[in-house]
């Protein structure tokens, strides 16, 4: 296993955010995470990516224990996330914002900038990649973030909500994207609302309901779960925009 | 017997370095800014009294009210002009803008009322009082009585009146706030006036008993820094409590080491703090 | 543009043959410290972001030190510096631990408090002449006490080291860690999630920030042959190096130095006109000119001129 997560749980006070989730990912998957508002979904995905320490239960990526580890030290041991809201470095230019993310692997400034050439390259951000990033809409940024993360070179990528908002031309080209960085051999963990995402990427999928996984399976199984359709489809459908973190 | 004066005294004094504090704490737990001239406010509010004394011949009462109504007009002004400008900007903005506006305030009053020591002619609040063989002087005791009193006062106005749930609603999340119908930029201005309220009047009522100058205003700045660091940023309560502290350590390291050595143990304590529990008392780990 | 650096490298190496005189040279040694102390302010109140409002507690340490030395050891003045280098890295280091755990206002904060407590502690301090201060040598034993009846080496001097701090700065700029400071700027969570050692990066831009200030303090002391709490701790040392750094333009390579040209003669002016007693109006003024800074341009000079300039470009053409 890649990625285990074992008995994560997350209290805040005394709400319990997540109850007892359990993940294993095998190298070269790509797994999806759904569930209604407020499912624990996202806080279970920070304390994989590192940014929250669980109450209970501990993470071990190849084997080794993050569960305390820093969001830094995450990076480095090739665990790369994106952002719900996009956090890309808005007064540094598209090239130099992939350019961070490439120092994490090059010292030195020719090497980092080959880098991130390239894989500005790859994300279709060639044309851009001497603007503010400031100066991109929210796709754009999304895409930033990706190829931000995909600069440090992971081996497992989180992306959270990465393709939220996105025209259906856009949307068609980002998961083209997606599937390119899976060639390359990179395993993905995907927190999505879409469902269409889910079903084309995803191997298997995990559903939150009120902070424990309630069903886990092939998308086409998942979904004709009695369980799924209660708690995600029936109520959730549509504040599902509005998913705060 | 000297000891136990010295501890009341400095509670007296702590009272009203809780009163000005719960200003900068308010300003801290509702904006997420620090106001570096909140010093300066306290200094305007000696001049203010000073010159109310002077000029129109006003006792405690008047003095009083004039300081923290001609402060909460400042304060208003302050945030409308200034703060609401710059409290979403870069740092850089945020901290430049009340940190120009203290030199600003602090090099205008040296220039309008010189460097010299100052402080109030004889008011009608004088003598001492003897408890038990502590004598208190009356206007110290009147001061930190009152300061208290205020001091409470703005934490129940904050936690049992509409306006205090209104400010909170704000601080808690500007967006629901704003979809319950309340106007945060109001309730931000209100909540500038009623910090530089408290420090004009806290220093109306520290001028009934301390000479002064231009310069305090950087000291005092600074005590308020430490206080509400001590007492856990946005905690009125906090504050109170860090103040009479504050004060109480201020008196005895004047007794114990020296006056000159009060402001060294209190900046000392301030960096201690950070390194050991930057939290503060009563702040959440 | 291409001939704009070597143009300015000109002016500045030619400066004191184009305006002669100890008045011309006096501003221009003034230029230089304030341009020095505000592009190493710049490192990491500009780039890295976070704003001290402190760092007069590095140029009181950079200037006691070799008065201290040559006080009590009567060494030349020069042999302090390398220890006020070192005290004030042990300083950055005192201070940047703590708070470069919590958000930016308490290292802020804590500057300021942190050098108010070194001013009145020095103030009490007999070994270092407390209210007092330090004198240096009143005449030279040898050219290694560096005092010099003509301000015209003191120039040379602080122009190459001037030289130093800003080619320091170019390097960083282009470096890993100039990139790693403008995305922890921009944002520290999402630094930290591409692998960027926050608190470290945050501490060695401190760390660098504070020995060049120290060496300008030491160039100031060994310079005046003086100094006291006040000129070497006091506030408005801290305010000079801010205002300098962000009237010309903060995080940029040269916004310290077009602040300083703005501000050094502005300064030399108002002293002037309003003789001893102008140097409240001066710091009125200074007040002023962060307040409207703060409110209106933050970006500086720079920004503004980025602004204004394609204007003034287009309204050329057109005419």
């Amino acid at each position: 296993m890649l990625l285990s997560a074992q008995n994560i749980s997350k209290a805040f006070g005394s709400f319990l955010a997540v109850r007892g989730a359990d993940l294993a990912v095998a190298e070269g998957e790509i797994i999806g995470l759904i569930g209604p508002n407020g499912a624990g979904k996202s806080t279970f995905f920070n304390c994989l990516a590192g940014d929250t320490v669980p109450t209970t239960g501990r993470v071990l990526f190849d084997g080794i224990d993050v569960t305390r580890a820093s969001a830094e030290a995450h990076a480095r041991a090739g665990i790369g996330r994106t952002f719900q809201v996009p956090a890309t470095f808005e007064d540094m230019t598209v090239l130099e914002n992939v350019m961070v993310g490439a120092f994490l692997r090059h010292h030195h400034r020719g090497a980092a900038r080959e880098t991130a050439l390239r894989i500005v390259e790859m994300t279709g951000l060639t044309r851009q990649s001497a603007q503010r990033a400031r100066s991109l809409g929210t796709p754009g940024r999304k895409r930033l973030e990706i190829a931000r993360v995909l600069a440090t070179g992971p081996r497992l990528m989180l992306l959270d909500e990465a393709l939220a908002g996105l025209t259906p031309t856009e949307l068609q080209q980002a998961i083209a994207l997606v599937r390119r960085i899976h060639e390359l051999g990179i395993t993905l963990v995907i927190v999505e609302h879409i469902m269409e995402v889910i079903m084309t990427l995803a191997q298997r999928v995990l559903v939150f309901n009120q902070g424990h996984v309630i069903a886990h399976g092939k998308p086409r199984e998942v979904v004709a779960n009695e369980a799924v359709i209660e708690a995600y489809l029936g109520r959730g459908h549509r504040r599902r925009r509005r998913e705060a973190s | 017997m000297l000891l136990a004066q010295v501890i009341v005294g400095g509670l007296l004094l702590g009272a009203i370095y809780a009163l000005f504090s719960s200003g900068l704490t308010l300003i801290w737990g509702m904006m997420n800014f620090i106001n570096f001239a909140h010093g300066e406010f306290v200094m305007l509010g000696m001049y203010v009294a000073l010159l109310v004394v002077v000029w129109l011949g006003g006792g405690p009462a008047t003095f009083g009210f004039a300081a923290a109504f001609a402060l909460f007009v400042l304060g208003v002004i302050v945030y409308a002009s200034l703060i609401r400008h710059v409290m979403r900007g870069p740092m850089l903005a945020q901290i430049l803008s009340t940190f120009g506006l203290a030199l600003l305030l602090r090099y205008t009053a040296f220039w309008i009322f010189s460097a010299n020591f100052v402080s109030l002619p004889q008011v009608s609040l004088s003598g001492t009082l003897n408890v038990g063989g502590i004598l208190m002087p009356v206007p110290q005791l009147v001061a930190g009585v009152a300061a208290i009193a205020l001091t409470l006062g703005l934490h129940l106005l904050l936690t049992r009146t509409t306006v205090g749930s209104q400010l909170l609603a704000v601080a808690e999340d500007r967006n629901a706030a704003m979809l319950m119908g309340i106007r945060p930029d109001r309730m931000q201005a209100l909540a500038w006036g009623l910090a530089a309220g408290s420090a004009g009047i806290a220093g109306a009522l520290m001028a009934v008993s301390y000479p002064w100058s231009p310069s305090v205003g950087e000291t005092f700045g600074l005590t308020a820094f430490v206080v509400v660091t001590l007492g856990g940023f946005g905690s009125v309560p906090g504050a109170m409590y860090a103040g009479l502290i504050i004060g109480l350590i201020q008196a005895l390291s004047a007794y114990w080491l020296g006056p000159i050595y009060k402001d060294i143990v209190v900046y000392a304590l301030f960096a201690a703090l950070l390194w050991l529990r930057p939290q503060g008392l009563m702040g959440k780990a | 543009m291409k001939w704009s650096l070597p143009a300015l490298a000109a002016l500045l190496l030619f400066y004191p043959f184009i305006l002669t005189g100890p008045f011309y040279w006096d501003i221009g040694v003034a230029f230089l410290l304030a341009a020095i102390s505000a592009s190493a302010w710049n490192i990491v109140g500009g780039y890295a972001g976070q704003v001290s409002v402190g760092h007069s507690m590095f140029f009181g340490v950079g200037a006691y030190t070799p008065l201290l030395f040559y006080h009590l050891w009567g060494l030349p003045p020069v042999a302090g510096v390398p220890a006020g280098m070192l005290v004030s890295l042990a300083l950055a280091v005192a201070i940047g631990m703590p708070t470069f755990r919590l958000q930016g206002h308490y290292f802020s904060m804590a500057t300021i408090a942190v050098a108010e407590l070194i001013r009145i502690f020095v103030g009490t301090w007999d070994l270092v002449g407390a209210a007092i201060g330090l004198q240096g040598p009143a005449v030279g034993r040898a050219w290694w006490d560096l005092t010099f009846r003509s301000e015209l080496p003191y120039y040379y001097i602080f122009l190459a080291v001037l030289a130093v701090v800003l080619y320091t700065t170019f390097e960083v700029e282009r470096s890993r860690f100039g990139y790693y400071l403008r995305a922890i700027k921009a944002g520290e969570r999402a630094a930290r999630s591409l692998g960027v050692p926050v608190r470290a990066t945050k501490l060695k831009a401190l760390m660098l920030s504070a020995v060049f200030t120290s060496v300008a303090g030491s160039l100031y002391s060994i310079k005046t042959g003086f100094i006291d709490p006040e000129s070497g701790f006091g506030i408005l040392v801290s305010v000079q190096m801010v205002i300098v750094a962000a009237l010309g333009g903060a995080a940029t390579l040269f916004g310290p130095l077009i602040g300083a040209l703005l501000l050094v003669p502005l300064q030399t002016a108002t002293n002037t006109w309003f003789g001893g007693g102008g140097s409240g109006l001066t710091y009125i003024l200074y007040g002023g000119i962060i307040v409207l800074l703060a409110r209106f341009e933050p970006g500086g000079m720079h920004e503004w001129w980025q602004h204004v300039a394609p204007r003034l470009m287009r309204r050329s053409h057109a005419a």
